[in-house]
Parts: C-alpha cells; structure tokens; sequence
C-alpha cells in the first residue's frame, strides 16, 4: 500500500502543479508584460515611497484583497528601473513574482514611462511557479532526508549506549518482567524474555513522557531487536506493523512540542489541550492496535502471501 | 500545580533514566564504559541506514505539498468536514499532520496566532496535532532502519488511527470547550 501512497503524492503532486501552472499561464495571472501604475511623491536613488490603491491592485490582477485603502511600499529608484521593498502588507501575487525572480524581500521592475507623480512599471516575466516550486522542493527535501539521518548519529549512538548498559545489568529484563502481561498480549508472537519487549517499553515509556529525541532511537533499537526474530527479511512482520502503529499514534502524556507552542503565542492556559490530546491519541492508538490486529488476517495482508511475493521477487 | 509537575517531570526524566542505568549497571558490576561503547557503536549504521527511506518519503511529500494539490484536497473534503461539524479551519491540519511534522506544527503555530491560542479553533488545533504523530515519517524511518520495504497493513492500521485521533479531538474538544 506504500506503493500507492507513493505514487499518489508524486503524481497527484505533478499533475498538480503542472496544471495549475497551464491555467496561470492561459489567464495571464501575473499580468507579464502589462503596464502597472503606481504614484510617488518623492523617490530617489536613495529613498522614497511608490504606492497605489488596494482597489487598482484588484482591478489589475483580477484579484479580491477587499478594502480601498492605498497601500504604501519603500522604493528607490535606478536609470530605468524602481526597486520596491516588500513589508508584511505586500499582496500574494507580488510575493510569487518576487520569489520565482530571486528574492522575497525586493521586487524590480522594468520602468515603462515616468510621468509627473506616476510610473508605469512591468514586473519580472513569472511563469511556471508551481513546477519551480516542485524542483526546489525534491532538492531541499533530499537534503533534509540526509540532515535529519545525519543529526541523528550522536542520540541514536548515546541511546544505543544505554540501552546496551542496561541489556548487560539486566534492568531491561526487569522493565519487560514487569510489563509483561499488558506486552504478551499486544505482541504474542514475541518470547516474553526477548529484549525486542524491553526496547519497545523503554519507547513507549520515552513517548508518553514526551521525550522525542529519546523516543526514536529507542524505537529504532526496538526494531532491530524485533527484526531478529522475523524470518522473512524485507517485510514486516505482525509485531513490527502493531509497533509502528502504536508509535504513529503519538500517545503521549505531556505533547511537549504543542504546550510550548501554546505557552510562546501567550496562552492564558497552555497545558489545558493536556487532557484532550490524551483523550485523542489514546484513542487513535486503541484503533489503531485494533486495526493492525483485525488487518493482519486479511488475504492481501496476510503474511505468508506477502512474504512469498517478496520472495518470487527477488529471484 | 499540574503544568509544574509535568514541566518538572519532562526536564528531570532523562538524566533520571541515565543515572538509573549507569547505578543499576554499577551494582551489577558491568564494565559501564566498555559496554556503553560497544553499543553505541551501532549509531552511525542505523542512521545512515534510514536515509534512502527518507529521501524517497520526504520527497513525495515534498512534491504533494509545493505543488498545491493541498489546497484541492482541503477544497474535495470540505463537505465532509463540514458534515461531521469540523471547523473549515482546521482541515489542512487533519490532512498535513500525518505527512509533515514541521509543516503541521507550522500549521498549527499560523492557525493559533490568527484564530487566538484559547479560542475553540486554537485548542482544537493543538489537540489535533497532539492528538497523532507524523504517521508518515515514523513509517519510513522505522521500516528504514531494518530495511523493509514491504509494509503490509503498517499504512492502513496507520492512517486508520489518525482519522480517529482526528475525530477524537474534535469529539472531546466540542463536548469539553464548545
């Protein structure tokens, strides 16, 4: 099913783009090559304003910001040219324009004719937003894929320590003795004694107690440890999918990240979405254990059909 | 009291957890230095490891999300939302959260500044994303990290439980806050 997943993104994504950039390019919505006007009443190759109303923007773009009042924007002034410096006010179209012609604080445009008071301008040529959008997007994306994996070698690497110190002590053994007849149930396939169960309690643990940067690395040597006991090398086994499920539900007692979001925008109760997002994690993790049970038994999921497929495959 | 208790406990609880580790160990008399070592060894591997997992699952939803095919998404499921009495608001926000973690919690930070933080919307929307993980990068890196590429029902049981953390924030949000 990632397999469709997959595609879907891409595709849809593609196709997406593309067409919205033929329907940009049908109904010239950046307007290339028309004449915008815009009055000053000082500008120079040093200072100055250039401003026009909310209401010519509309008419010229075809566009609804609403309102009729002028907008202003520092411009300064070249041979044949006006740079404008865009603000927190600057429409949407002007802040395309500007980002597909190189930067997203300054927008230049080519000076058709200076009349007393007024210039008519033509902004850089904007076309194919969407589909340079997408570029950019699959290049910063693999960078980030790489970014997060490499930031992840030192926690991962500490983790992996501690954990291994508490294999060797036999604490982990304690932790999965304790836990065990909540664990045998979720996860019958794996010997209670297997340090697959201690891995997986010390991630669920790092996850309820909000600790992230713990919680993966855990997790990941909870994978490891249940990929020992699945014969069929390249795809899941029922443990693993019930895992990954309960680790997707993101159950968690303190949701961190959400709290201090909260706590930044000046919320007069931060911690009031404590109680709710429990409320709404426990119960996506319930149906999704619920989900990953039921689904399990069902023909294309079945891990002997998909193991043998795997199988065929690769020879 | 409660926010104190929970701040201490999330500060105080991971170098409980180390200490705890390294006087359990002690006593036990493993060799902490040497067998810490020999364990974080496996570091580099497993995060090299995950990376071709991720560059294949954070482009796709990196091409799905700078191509604008969102906005389409949020526009086809609208009815639906506004079926279950889902605020239109909050949308994106059910749709974004199990694919990107950073862009849903810059979802979230947009929809509380401009909707306000204690509003009916900014609560259901910091419960929504608290309400799920990233179902999408968990999937990649886990199964990345052992090599499996055959995930079987990971995807369905995944997605089946966002849709009810979804639904079970906004059900507990419209009895509680409403």
């Amino acid at each position: 099913m990632l397999n469709y997943v997959w595609i879907a993104l891409v595709a849809i994504g593609v196709i997406a783009a593309a067409s919205s950039d033929i329907y940009d390019a049908s109904t010239n919505r950046y307007r290339n090559g028309e004449w915008f006007e815009v009055r000053y009443d000082s500008i120079s190759a040093e200072a100055g304003t250039v401003s026009f109303t909310k209401e010519y923007f509309d008419h010229f773009y075809d566009v609804n910001m609403g309102g009729s009042d002028t907008l202003v924007f520092p411009a300064t002034l070249s041979s044949d040219s006006v740079r404008i410096t865009l603000g927190a006010e600057t429409p949407e179209i002007w802040t395309t324009i500007a980002k597909t012609a190189g930067s997203e604080k300054r927008l230049d445009a080519v000076i058709r004719r200076h009349t007393d008071g007024y210039l008519f301008v033509v902004f850089p040529i904007t076309s194919l937003v969407r589909t340079k959008a997408v570029l950019d997007a699959v290049i910063s994306y693999s960078s980030l894929a790489v970014t997060i994996s490499l930031a992840l070698i030192g926690v991962m690497a500490f983790w992996l320590g501690i954990m291994k110190l508490g294999e060797d002590s036999g604490l982990i053994n304690i932790i999965a003795r304790v836990m065990k007849p909540v664990m045998a149930r979720i996860f019958p396939e794996i010997p209670p004694d297997h340090p697959a169960i201690g891995a997986m309690i010390m991630n669920i643990a790092a996850n309820m107690l909000g600790l992230n940067n713990a919680a993966t690395p855990l997790g990941l040597k909870a994978m490891e440890e249940l990929e020992k006991l699945n014969p069929n090398k390249g795809t899941a086994s029922n443990a693993m999918v019930t895992f990954l499920v309960i680790n997707t539900g993101g159950l968690t007692i303190i949701p961190a990240t959400a709290i201090a979001i909260r706590a930044a925008l000046g919320s007069k109760d931060p911690t009031v979405i404590l109680m709710t997002s429990f409320f709404g994690a426990g119960l996506a993790t319930i149906a999704g254990i619920a989900a990953a049970k039921i689904l399990q038994r069902l023909k294309p999921y079945r891990i002997e059909k998909v193991a043998k497929a795997a199988e065929a495959e690769n020879k | 009291m409660i926010k104190e208790i929970f701040e201490a406990i999330s500060v105080l609880a991971i170098p409980l957890i180390i200490l705890g580790f390294v006087a359990f160990a002690t006593k036990k008399k493993v060799p902490v230095y040497e067998s810490f070592v020999t364990g974080a060894k496996g570091g580099f591997e497993v995060a090299v490891k995950i990376i071709p997992y991720l560059v294949a699952m954070l482009v796709a939803i990196g091409i799905f999300r700078a191509s604008g095919a969102m906005d389409l998404l949020v526009k086809g499921l609208s009815p639906l939302a506004h079926l279950i009495g889902m605020p239109p608001q909050v949308l994106p926000m059910a749709i974004l959260r199990p694919l990107s973690g950073s862009g849903s919690m810059g979802l979230m930070t947009d929809i509380m500044k401009r909707y306000g933080t204690d509003s009916f919307i900014g609560v259901l929307v910091s419960t929504m994303y608290g309400s799920s993980e990233t179902t999408f990068y968990v999937l990649a890196v886990y199964f990345g990290a052992v090599n499996i590429y055959k995930t079987r029902h990971a995807v369905a049981a995944g997605l089946i439980a966002d849709v009810v953390g979804m639904l079970g924030a906004l059900l507990i949000c419209k009895i509680l806050f409403h």
